[in-house]
């Protein structure tokens, strides 16, 4: 067991560390958009001088080489290879060159190892350091998304339960019905409806999600339509499960020998089939997090959350790429840790099986 | 068996053995004709046949992939057959409500939409009946539906004609003791009879001596000093009205009318309240008084307004271009009968049916390098103008653009089902050659294959999205990039899994012995056995690549308008049903149709394809043959 959990582990840093690499180097060749205005342009390069991706040589106009070189860059300017930028003040010049790109990731995961600094943010919030912009971001997400799990989870199990136990019922057909349209519909067409519906046409819950100085109610009331849209597939899948699970214990050898040695029907159901149904749907509900969190970039733009999924859209949309490969990171890091726990939670959940164990 | 039957059996055999000769045995069907193989009765199922029985078992999937086809058909024929506009820009025909036949008799969908919290043009209320209209300019009033005005109020204290009632009210600031406030104009009632001037006092500070006192011309009528409706008579004569204000800091008079009757008229002859009284002038020692209304309410009117007749009802246009006008005239030569009015040679009409319904003017010749340009002063028939013969129905409404939200959701989807199809073909043809070869070489090949599949299948979304639209920039391009990079990981693993099902089977070692190549072993005798799993995965996974796709251009990373792309001769539009789900978002509150229409089709698509792929399921799943629930 020790052996396997080493491994695994030792198997999802392996991954983590490729995403992220090949995040980083792909985000690095792709074109770059450093701020128009000139004096910002400046900082913005000497800030990637401090990060290493670019380095900066002084030419001075006495010098004889430097002073060609200087007629050529002022000619051409960034067409010329390698140059990145010039910074030109009488008589001396800036210029910064570009770094070989493994040079430049080199750089940047010194910085992450040792100092922990994922770099600044371009143009979101200019100069801030990437990670603090997250920090700020990710509780409003996390919570938002725990709120979904913690309601999704009862209602998926009670609804499976249900319909299992009264199978082929018109309450089970009835479930089934929205189990199908829960899989189906999109959940950002579901947030698109239930806004419409119950923010605009009733006017019962906000159309936008309140800003945080914003005290009262409305705090409680914002978090129901996006929590309702999240959780919308998630109960489905829940559900469905269950049941599944659930029809398959009912029909099963040892829940007759319950039966027989006398115990009722509830108490069989509950004692017996339900603990042996939960088995296989751990790993689900483990992995559902991932999949709430990545849904939630969607509802978290259409409800204008202030969370990561927000902010990554943006990143996006301005080219923003430290700020995109900080929160690419953070999805990228939960969701194989996910990964990670519900390869574990196998042999903890169920002590049959053993994991890693020879056959 | 007991031992003591077990005895008695051996016992009887022993007995009966020797008792029976050949002879004791005959044939027991002798006499009847010889028995052959039979033909059987019921007739052979095949494998699809049998598929097909197990498909229709279920009435629900069954409606549901009718529903599914009719759809793809739609997505397939409107477009091509639409006569309304689905890519120009009819800026006049912007968010037209839907307008469906039928419907439109109950009520709902009759191309009326509800206009809330409107201003209302002051000429038009009436108070008493709580009724009032919108200004002219945005609202027509022929096209607000009758009956369908409501009004409502709200507080005002501006001076603005909208604002009525209230009271208007004199406070001493400061050091005042002394305000005159006077009427606007001089009254002339020298030919009225017992005329009489009424004054309606709201309220008044309590000080004793505070006094408002009432002077006509010169002549003083009387002293007010608490509140109350006061009434004085007048001689006829013609003169201005003025109170005089005597008050110490901080007092105040609220005044809420003024009126000068008379006994021969029905109505005042002059009547001041709420804004009209806001005119009346201050004048005073210091004068730093203040005058301000208060309490006036504002109306507000939400009404139906015929969005359908005001955009293709009479439309009057004052320049419009003769050289337009020439070639309209000509365009509908056959139904336009010109009948110029028989009092001014400038002015004629047309018969119905002609797009020009009446011509009232024309502009003086303008004359730039060698040619005349002038206008006409036109009133149009629009719906025929825009080429319907009546007002047509847009069943969905129209966007932005003013084109049919009908056609364009079609389009949409068109595009959607297109990418949805292609990019799942693309990745189910990835995803069985991947798995076939993992499956059936198996041992290190499979290992190292299966390590590249999982961590390409860990990649978040986010990080393969930020990639691909970093590097290739949005784009149809960039979006199969996106659907494709791991969409065909699910697929190899099925097909992995059916491999190592039957590649150890009997036949497919029997092949081998005769010297089967490898090619041979896949594609004849492994896959064709695993093919109902792999199909079904594949059709499921369709719904699935439509949901990432809407969700990518709804987010603005995928495709969107303006990224037009043709496969073949047919054209596809850049706007996917993600693209007009977030222009719908951006009109939310205004033209909620925008959303519902899109959002309900794509709804329908994704239910009706799942169900769809769990018929297949099941009539691939021969295990369930002859299964009665």
């Amino acid at each position: 067991m020790i052996r396997y959990t080493l491994i695994r582990t030792l198997w999802i840093f392996i991954i983590l560390f490729i995403v992220v690499s090949l995040n980083f180097i792909l985000l690095r060749v792709a074109p770059e958009y450093p701020p128009p205005d000139p004096d910002q342009r400046d900082i913005y390069y000497e800030r990637q001088r401090g990060d290493g991706f670019v380095t900066r040589v002084t030419l001075l106009e006495e010098v004889e080489e430097d002073a060609e070189r200087m007629e050529e860059i002022r000619e051409h300017g960034r067409e010329l290879a390698g140059v990145a930028h010039f910074d030109d003040r009488n008589g001396t010049m800036w210029v910064y060159e570009d770094v070989p790109i493994m040079q430049q990731y080199a750089s940047w995961m010194t910085n992450i190892l040792t100092e922990w600094n994922w770099g600044y943010s371009t143009r979101i919030q200019v100069n801030v350091p990437v990670f603090d912009v997250l920090v700020s971001r990710i509780p409003v997400t996390v919570q938002l998304n725990l709120i979904a799990l913690f309601f999704y989870i009862p209602i998926g199990f009670t609804l499976g339960i249900i319909a299992a136990l009264k199978k082929n019922s018109t309450t089970d057909n009835a479930i089934s019905t929205l189990v199908m349209i829960g899989i189906s519909v999109p959940n950002f067409v579901v947030m698109s409806i239930l806004v419409l519906f119950f923010g605009y046409t009733l006017g019962w819950l906000p159309t936008q999600f309140p800003a945080s100085d914003i005290v009262g109610i409305i705090q409680l009331t914002a978090v129901v339509l996006p929590v309702l849209a999240l959780a919308s597939n998630p109960i489905a899948h829940l559900t469905r499960m269950t049941r599944a699970e659930l029809t398959e214990v009912l029909t099963s050898d040892f829940l007759l020998l319950a039966r027989t040695k006398g115990l009722t029907r509830p108490q069989a159901v509950v004692r017996h089939a339900m603990r042996n149904s939960m088995v296989p749907l751990v790993p689900g509900i483990i992995f559902s997090f991932v999949g709430l969190l990545s849904g939630s970039v969607v509802i978290e733009q259409i409800y204008s959350i202030p969370g990561t999924g927000r902010i990554f859209v943006r990143a996006m949309q301005e080219d923003d790429y430290n700020l995109v490969l900080g929160v690419t990171a953070f999805y990228t890091i939960i969701s194989l840790f996910a990964v990670l726990l519900v390869d574990l939670s196998y042999g903890i959940v169920d002590p049959r099986i053993r994991m890693g164990a020879r056959k | 068996m007991s031992r003591k039957k077990k005895r008695q059996f051996e016992q009887k055999t022993e007995e009966t053995s020797t008792e029976f000769s050949s002879e004791d045995f005959e044939f027991a069907r002798r006499d009847e004709e010889r028995i052959y193989d039979k033909k059987f009765e019921t007739k052979p199922v095949g494998f699809f046949r049998d598929a097909m029985k197990r498909f229709a078992k279920n009435r629900y999937n069954v409606y549901a992939t009718i529903i599914l086809l009719t759809l793809v058909l739609l997505a397939i024929f409107v477009p091509a057959f639409t006569t309304k506009n689905i890519t120009g820009q009819e800026p006049q025909l912007r968010f037209l409500p839907p307008r469906i036949p039928v419907v439109e008799h109950l009520g709902i969908a009759d191309g009326t939409s509800r206009v809330e919290n409107v201003r209302v043009d002051p000429d038009t209320v009436d108070l008493e009946e709580d009724f009032g209209l919108p200004s002219e300019d945005r609202y027509r009033h022929e096209y607000i539906v009758e009956d369908s005005v409501e009004a409502n109020y709200r507080y005002c204290d501006d001076i603005a004609e909208s604002c009525f009632g209230g009271q208007n009210v004199l406070t001493h600031d400061g050091e005042d003791t002394f305000t005159i406030l006077e009427a606007p104009e001089f009254w002339v009632f020298s030919d009225a009879e017992n005329p009489v001037v009424e004054i309606d006092i709201e309220s008044m500070s309590d000080n004793p001596l505070t006094e408002l006192t009432v002077f006509i011309g010169d002549e003083e009528l009387g002293t007010i000093t608490e509140a109350g409706t006061y009434t004085f008579d007048v001689d006829p004569q013609t003169s201005r009205l003025h109170l005089e204000f005597d008050a110490v800091a901080n007092e105040y008079v609220s005044l809420n009318s003024v009126t000068l009757s008379d006994d021969a008229e029905e109505d005042p002859l002059y009547f001041y309240e709420g804004y009209d009284l806001a005119f009346w002038s201050i004048d005073g020692e210091q004068s730093d008084a203040s005058y301000e209304r208060r309490d006036g309410r504002e109306m507000r009117i939400d009404f139906d307004f015929d969005e359908y007749e005001a955009a293709f009802g009479q439309r009057e246009q004052s320049a419009y271009s003769s050289r337009d006008y020439y070639a309209l005239i000509e365009e509908y030569d056959e139904v336009c009968e010109k009948t110029v009015d028989p009092d001014d040679p400038e002015r004629w009409t047309f018969s119905e049916g002609c797009p020009v319904i009446e011509v009232k003017g024309q502009s003086r010749p303008i004359e730039w390098e060698g040619e005349e340009y002038y206008t006409y002063h036109v009133v149009l028939d629009y719906a025929v103008y825009q080429g319907f013969d009546d007002t047509p129905y847009f069943l969905f409404g129209t966007t932005s653009n003013g084109r049919d939200l009908f056609a364009v959701s079609w389009r949409a989807l068109r595009t959607s089902l297109f990418i949805g199809v292609t990019a799942s073909l693309v990745n189910i043809t990835i995803g069985i050659i991947y798995g076939s070869i993992e499956g059936y070489y198996g041992g290190k090949i499979d290992l190292l294959l299966e390590r590249f599949a999982e961590v390409m299948g860990r990649i978040p979304w986010l990080v393969t999205l930020s990639i691909a639209s970093a590097l290739l920039g949005p784009g149809v391009f960039t979006l199969f990039v996106i659907l494709i990079f791991s969409g065909w990981i699910g697929i190899s693993g099925i097909t992995r899994t059916q491999f190592y099902r039957y590649k150890r089977r009997e036949y497919v070692l029997a092949s081998r012995t005769l010297g089967a190549k490898d090619r041979r072993l896949i594609f004849r005798h492994i896959l064709p056995n695993g093919i109902g799993t792999i199909i079904t995965t594949s059709v499921l996974s369709i719904p699935m690549v439509i949901f990432i796709e809407s969700t990518i251009s709804y987010l603005g990373f995928g495709i969107g308008h303006g990224v037009d792309f043709n496969v073949g001769p047919v054209e596809f539009s850049g706007v996917s049903i993600g693209v007009l789900l977030a222009d719908g978002q951006a009109q939310m509150y205004a033209n909620p149709y925008l959303t519902v229409a899109p959002a309900l089709i794509i709804a329908i698509l994704m239910i009706t394809f799942n169900m769809f792929g769990n018929a297949l399921r099941d009539a691939f799943n021969p295990s369930l043959r002859g299964v009665e629930e």
